[in-house]
């Protein structure tokens, strides 16, 4: 590389880091404003928005449950997404297109739509509003984005790689958890990335789905009819900080195993 | 002895997963690796004799929980919105007698009011899709090659973070910073740039600018993965061929992203057909989306969810066809770009 | 409205009653086993904490309370939980009753069962949009108002007492207002019925009217910002001085004078539209005594209607709520005489034909 299009390149990361983070860092700024408002000019500044939320035991239960559903839909999305993504990776067969389609459904139907879809079929199946029914909805709307994903990995494997595996005598099940599974890490964690995402950030499906405990979007829905006052903002502070702590664990967590093996 | 095989061997799969995230599928080395050891077994074998002795078999196994998942799963609730499409009344008073009809899909077409937000959405998601690829392209290129490996995740965490924060809450953060008297209009001020404040807000500039946003990381993390395994020798035996910055690029490195690119973008493009918030919120009078509209009827009256439903599924059979041919067109870009 | 503007004492109180709640859960469970609960949805700040904490010791039912943010999204839940809903009391704005209604979502309601019934403000609970079919089918709790709301410091007094100073060329790209409720409020700006029970009989003339507020409202689309649906967007707007002037519910509005910010908000000489939240009994509510245990408790003093009105900014129904009101929090709920004499309610006897009217209207002015 050139050293010119090194500097364009790192100045146009530099301009992406500033769209990405001046909104988040006026949401940060509005958690101290000492008024039932966000918004400009900024007369007083306050810590009470915080002391209120740490002292509202509810929005640390929601908090939790919201991570327990981001974490439960995104083991069952990767899941069945992966296995979906082999086979449609794999060898052609009669309908995969049309398998295909099917995978996408989920993605394409309208939030609202689907959130009312799912609530009625719910019944029909049996299973009761509540947390299962949020993970299980989430799970289903999140497998298309696993299956993208994956499937984009595995069409860049050599397909070498398993035949060398299956020379030295592996069986499908070994090749698979062996090569594959390990080829497609990456990928794997940047869809569970995308599914907690999405899990945490889904309004419609938890409203419809959940019961009477809400997750953290339905609560900031419903505070929001009163106003978008600064409390909100303090609670998505309070969640963005404990979400890169949890994050810097789970990375630290994962390099201490790393290092243990080696 | 039976409990320390049993601990040896969850400790070896332990380290097995653990030196796995290391290597790409080498053994680990100089210990019986786990699945050594599993396959030795002969309870093992039989089962794997068994499961994989034909073709037929293997494919039944790989493809049964997927078939079963997406036809319950994912069909399901997609032809129960279907069949409410073709009803004459939803949701059903008790007693009364419901007819299959045509009637919603029809409306559509007769209603010229409703093709405009319709052909608005499509247009808007090619739109935003080409610009959130212009914009990301060179950012996940950055990741991917000039940064140093060890630090590339710490990199994408760092620009994830903003998106733990709900839609709706971003949403007014970019409303106070647009505004009249948000935060860009102040800062341009006081420079003395401008006296009157820029309206920025409820127009379609205001509307990207939220799209885009949400965008972005669902363009990022497809591209990144896709750019990060393109082996840096290649662009270097480019270069010694003699080939510029931008040769190099454009004959090397855009072709093996491609895979990336279509599915970066068919991610986008599928999302910005169903966005309904950002463009409700952040846009003016002249920008109703397909979604909005589709919404409309649901929370306006109670006895139009058919017609609600009808409308979805004329936007879902127009996404999926565009999906489909975009992602033709660019398995074919992409063979060519390989021969 | 939220609880950000009542008092510290009342905030501890709420942290200290939901850690014990908290602790005790498992404990709590098999006390309430044998008086039960009651399962609520309504909005933000409608039940006031306090309260709630006080009749769950009384009587030992547990209050679950779910919070809505919409009348559709609240139809549509229910709709998808009918005819066995999980709910025994949702909130229902009162020209919505007939869509619930007919849908067979709601039970009528028993008001001799309620001996607090009488605390409320006839005016409310004898109102013509109040008894449908012979029934009464909720209790009030709170009253609302399609209101012109204006920057003090940008709009005059004198210029806002009247509809025209939203479509004038002077406050060009400075206006907002939610469309479908425009659509009714230019019906009556222009001398019409907007509640439309006038023209049952005669739907030709409905769908001139109709046509001709449309029109009126295409022609203006060039001068307004923008058309919004929630409160947040319009308090947002006015903070961000997006927006001069607009149109708006009172309640949001209420609570943005109370924040000291320089706005007020006046019902023009055209008149305009009232509405009226109301609790209502689910059709086959699982715990349908309990729920008219709560309704009565609730309806038993005006002090609840008071700490209603301060939370959400709507007007209390209740008689007599207005004495435990600060002077801002009164001035910021209250209309002058001459100002309420131009109110009318919203009324449903017609919504079948007005929306089958007004519902493409709407998307037509979008699509223009």
């Amino acid at each position: 590389m050139t050293g010119k299009t090194r500097i364009l390149m790192s100045l146009i990361y530099a301009a992406f880091v500033v769209y990405v983070f001046v909104p988040l860092s006026m949401m940060v700024v509005m958690g101290f404003k000492d008024s039932k408002f966000i918004g400009f000019p900024i007369k007083s500044w306050t810590l009470d928005w915080y002391g209120r939320v740490f002292q509202d035991t509810e929005v640390m239960s929601v908090f939790g449950y919201s991570v327990l559903i981001a974490i439960g839909s995104t083991l069952v999305s990767l899941l069945i997404g992966t296995w979906i993504a082999v086979l449609l990776a794999g060898r052609k067969f009669f309908g995969r297109a049309l398998i295909f389609s099917l995978t996408i459904l989920p993605a394409v139907v309208p939030g609202i739509i689907s959130a009312i879809a799912f609530r009625i079929y719910a019944r029909l199946l049996g299973i009761e509003p509540g947390m299962m029914a949020v993970i299980w909805a989430h799970a289903v709307h999140n497998v298309p984005f696993v299956v993208l994903v994956i499937v984009a990995r595995l069409s860049t494997m050599p397909t070498n790689y398993i035949e060398a595996a299956r020379d030295l005598g592996a069986d499908p099940l070994v090749a698979f958890t062996r090569v594959t599974l390990p080829y497609l890490r990456p990928a794997m964690i940047g869809a569970g990335i995308f599914c907690l995402l999405l899990s945490f950030d889904d309004f419609v499906r938890s409203y419809f789905l959940g019961g009477y405990q809400p997750t953290l979007p339905v609560l900031i829905f419903s505070k929001l009819r009163s106003g978008m006052s600064p409390e909100i903002n303090a609670i998505s502070t309070i969640v963005i900080v404990l979400t890169a702590v949890l994050g810097v664990w789970a990375e630290r967590s994962m390099r201490r195993m790393n290092g243990a093996s080696r | 002895m039976i409990t320390d095989v049993q601990n040896q061997q969850k400790q070896s799969s332990v380290s097995s997963l653990a030196s796995e995230s290391g290597n790409a599928g080498q053994g680990p080395g100089d210990r019986i690796p786990f699945w050594g050891r599993v396959s030795g077994r002969r309870g093992y074998q039989a089962l794997v004799d068994f499961l994989f002795a034909s073709e037929r078999r293997q494919f039944a196994l790989l493809a049964g929980i997927p078939f079963i998942w997406v036809l319950t799963q994912h069909l399901g609730p997609v032809l129960q919105m279907l069949y409410v499409s073709f009803l004459d009344a939803y949701p059903v008073a008790v007693g009364a007698q419901t007819h299959l009809t045509l009637k919603h899909y029809l409306l559509f077409f007769e209603e010229s009011v409703y093709r405009m937000p319709f052909l608005r959405t499509m247009t808007y998601s090619f739109a935003l899709t080409f610009a959130t690829l212009v914009i990301v392209y060179p950012v996940a290129y950055f990741l991917a090659r000039h940064v140093k490996r060890q630090n590339q995740l710490a990199f994408l965490l760092l620009l994830l973070i903003p998106f733990w924060v709900g839609e709706i809450v971003r949403t007014f953060a970019i409303m106070i910073l647009l505004g009249n008297n948000g935060a860009v209009n102040l800062l341009l001020k006081s420079l003395g740039f401008i006296d009157r404040p820029i309206p920025f807000m409820y127009t379609g500039f205001s509307v990207s600018f939220g799209v885009i946003y949400l965008t972005s990381l669902y363009m990022l993390l497809p591209l990144y993965s896709a750019l990060e395994k393109i082996p840096a020798s290649y662009s270097e035996a480019a270069s010694d061929l003699g080939a510029g910055a931008w040769t190099r690029f454009r004959r090397v490195t855009l072709p093996l992203s491609y895979e990336g690119v279509a599915s970066g973008c068919t991610l986008v493009f599928l999302m910005s057909t169903g966005f309904y918030a950002a463009p409700v919120l952040l846009g003016g009078p002249s920008t109703t989306v397909f979604a909005e509209t589709i919404a409309g009827f649901f929370h306006v009256a109670g006895d139009r969810w058919p017609t609600g439903a009808a409308f979805a599924c004329i936007l879902f059979l127009a996404s999926l066809t565009i999906t489909a041919l975009f992602m033709k067109f660019m398995g074919r870009l992409s063979s060519r770009g390989r021969r | 409205m939220k609880p950000i503007n009542t008092s510290r004492r009342k905030f501890l109180g709420t942290a200290a009653a939901a850690s014990t709640v908290f602790a005790a859960t498992p404990y709590i469970r098999t006390a309430y086993a044998d008086t039960g609960e009651v399962n609520i949805w309504t909005y933000d700040s409608f039940v006031p904490e306090s309260f709630r904490k006080q009749f769950e010791k009384d009587t030992g039912i547990k209050v679950n309370i779910r919070l809505v943010d919409d009348q559709g999204k609240q139809f549509n839940l229910l709709a998808a939980e009918a005819p066995n809903p999980t709910v025994d009391i949702v909130t229902v704005a009162g020209h919505r009753f007939l869509q619930f209604i007919d849908s067979e979502l709601l039970a009528p309601m028993d008001s001799d069962r309620l001996s607090n019934w009488g605390n409320l403000n006839p005016i409310y609970t004898e109102s013509d949009w109040a008894t449908i079919n012979g029934h009464k089918w909720g209790a009030p709790i709170l009253s609302g108002a399609e209101i012109l709301a204006y920057n003090t410091d940008l709009v005059s007094a004198e210029e806002a007492r009247s509809w025209d100073v939203l479509f004038s060329e002077k406050y060009k790209q400075q206006t907002a207002y939610i469309i479908q409720d425009m659509m009714s409020i230019v019906m009556l700006y222009k001398g019409y019925d907007g509640n439309m029970v006038e023209y049952l009989d005669d739907p030709e003339k409905a769908a001139a009217i109709v046509a001709e507020a449309r029109d009126f409202l295409i022609d203006k689309k060039d001068l307004v910002r923008k058309y919004y649906d929630g409160g947040a967007e319009i308090q947002q707007m006015f903070i961000n001085q997006d927006i001069a002037l607009g149109h708006a519910w009172n309640g949001p509005i209420a609570k943005l004078i109370n924040d000291g910010f320089p706005v007020d908000m006046t019902i023009p000489k055209e008149g305009s539209y009232g509405f009226v939240y109301t609790l209502n009994i689910a059709n086959n509510a699982p715990n349908a005594d309990n729920a008219y245990t709560f309704l009565n408790a609730l309806l038993a003093s005006s002090e609840i209607g008071a700490s209603m009105t301060s939370e959400t900014g709507f007007i209390s129904t209740y008689k007599d709520a207005s004495q435990h009101l600060s002077d801002l929090e009164k001035k910021s709920t209250s209309f002058t005489d001459e100002e309420l004499a131009g109110l009318k309610f919203f009324r449903a006897e017609a919504n079948e034909m007005k929306y089958s009217l007004v519902d493409p209207a709407v998307e037509q002015i979008k699509a223009a």
